[in-house]
């Protein structure tokens, strides 16, 4: 009976283990930043959505595809410059770290036809 | 008849579209993917999104096939875009046109200056920008590259109501004023009345900045909604005397605008309705009929609108796209006439476009229509058309 009970606790402690494990990439106690996905369409000559609020402490991940030609998508003052394929071409991701309370201006950056500074957008970080 | 005229003129364009298809399906290939980059990485200072002196365009050519007329292949536009930034927030941007290939005496070619501003950036919601400035006015003025529009020409209501391309020198403001509103507000240089007709309405009253009389200035402005993925909501309008060229009376010009895009899916719908008032033209009539012989006949009221729908029936990415459309139009330079005058019915028209855009590549548009025609005159015939064209963006 007591070797039923010890193979019993045995076998607890190492589902237990294994949970524990399991949920270590779920609860990150050393405080990873919460990661929010955002798709944004490009077209000639507009981003949607062109304003994208989060709070401080959030890492962005921005998906942009574009609905026609190529675009550039680039975060004034933020060392980001990238283009975005043409339309089914597939898409641009972009990594944002939300570190500090401000707006930050978006911006297409490939000339992409009469309306092109038109492209702009902007995301707004804020108190949690 | 109408199948008939097709059988006729399909032979003279085989050649045309073999010659287009081999050549687009020969040298077009696709690809897809992902870029990435986070902000510790480096510029993608290899792409062409670099900031300064990239130069776009974009070309047409075409083939149009009118009733009862010889066909005509016209290199119809050539346009060079150039722009530069002379600080994150002071951009220059321009476009230079040459229209029909060949400017001279005895040739309908222009060259003309369509685009060449300077925008401060100043806030996400005041901008400001002057030099040469688009009207902002209509779905196509200020958004006609050839592969973002069905149809080879681009539609009668934002060629004779809106007369397309609408440019001219000014000065102004835009920006947007979130949750999806944006707008635009400029001064511009005003319309002529002396180049208003009874057939194109006010198109040949544009200055387009060649020492445009300044007596007056003209107002226009527009505001539109994109705050709704696939849907975009615009209403535009443009006001100003157009009487400086004959001080003994006064002409004026208010338009007002309204259109919409829809994209769901393969599916996209668009629609469009302009208006134009135009006062005293009983006066300016007359006074062209005693100086130099004939009334122009221009109309008080200027009106058309058009709705159109098309399908990706083949929505893979390039070289497999595809897409069928219609649109109807219509539209009437001669909606109402000044007093004493009387409308002439065949400029009271309508229109039914029918065709196909394929896309080897997202940039090329390769375009083929069948246009009916009809005006409400006992006598003169409205030609149908069959139009073949190649269009891209660079």
């Amino acid at each position: 009976m007591a070797q039923a009970h010890a193979r019993l606790i045995w076998v607890l402690m190492i589902m237990i283990a294994l949970s524990a494990t399991a949920l270590v990439p779920v609860f990150n106690w050393a405080g990873a930043q919460e990661r929010h996905i955002v798709e944004i369409v490009a077209e000639r000559f507009t981003f949607t959505p062109s304003e994208i609020r989060v709070p401080v402490g959030t890492t962005l991940e921005l998906r942009v595809r574009s609905d026609d030609t190529m675009h550039g998508f680039r975060i004034v003052g933020r060392n980001v410059n990238l283009t975005v394929p043409k339309r089914r071409q597939g898409e641009a991701v972009v990594l944002f770290e939300a570190n500090e309370v401000g707006r930050f201006r978006f911006e297409c950056s490939r000339l992409c036809g009469a309306g092109h500074n038109f492209m702009q957008g902007e995301i707004v970080v804020v108190e949690p | 008849m109408l199948y008939s005229k097709i059988e006729i003129s399909i032979r003279k364009i085989l050649c045309i579209l073999m010659v287009v298809f081999v050549g687009v399906m020969g040298i077009s290939g696709s690809s897809s993917g992902q870029t990435s980059q986070s902000p510790s990485d480096s510029p993608d200072v290899s792409s062409p999104g670099s900031l300064t002196g990239p130069i776009s365009g974009y070309m047409d050519f075409h083939y149009n096939n009118r009733e009862n007329e010889d066909g005509i292949l016209d290199f119809h536009r050539f346009v060079l875009l150039f722009s530069h930034s002379f600080s994150d927030r002071i951009r220059f941007v321009s476009e230079l046109e040459l229209e029909h290939a060949l400017v001279s005496n005895e040739a309908v070619g222009e060259l003309e200056l369509e685009q060449a501003y300077v925008d401060f950036l100043i806030t996400r919601s005041f901008n400001v920008r002057a030099g040469m400035l688009l009207a902002p006015v209509g779905i196509i003025n200020e958004r006609h590259e050839p592969p973002v529009f069905h149809g080879v020409e681009r539609p009668f209501v934002d060629t004779l109501i809106i007369p397309t391309t609408w440019f001219d020198t000014g000065v102004g403001v835009h920006g947007d004023l979130r949750h999806g509103l944006r707008y635009r507000a400029y001064v511009m240089s005003p319309l002529d009345s002396t180049g208003f007709s009874a057939h194109e309405g006010i198109r040949e009253g544009r200055q387009k900045g060649a020492q445009s009389n300044v007596r007056s200035l003209a107002g226009t402005g527009r505001l539109e909604y994109v705050g709704h993925r696939g849907l975009v909501l615009g209403t535009s309008f443009w006001t100003g005397d157009t009487g400086f060229q004959d001080l003994r009376f006064d002409t004026s010009v208010r338009m007002v605008e309204f259109d919409g895009r829809y994209r769901h899916g393969e599916f996209e719908a668009r629609g469009e309705y302009a208006h134009g008032f135009l006062d005293g033209m009983g006066e300016l009539n007359t006074s062209r009929q005693r100086t130099v012989g004939v009334s122009p006949n221009v109309a008080r009221q200027v009106r058309g609108f058009y709705l159109e729908s098309s399908y990706f029936i083949s929505p893979r990415p390039a070289p497999r796209e595809l897409a069928l459309f219609v649109r109807y139009e219509n539209f009437d330079t001669q909606h109402r006439m000044p007093t004493g005058f009387q409308p002439l019915k065949e400029f009271d028209r309508d229109a039914w476009v029918f065709g196909f855009t394929y896309f080897p590549d997202p940039d090329i548009a390769v375009k083929l229509d069948y246009t009916v025609l009809r005006n409400q005159s006992d006598v003169v015939i409205a030609p149908d058309s069959l139009n073949v064209g190649l269009g891209w963006w660079f």
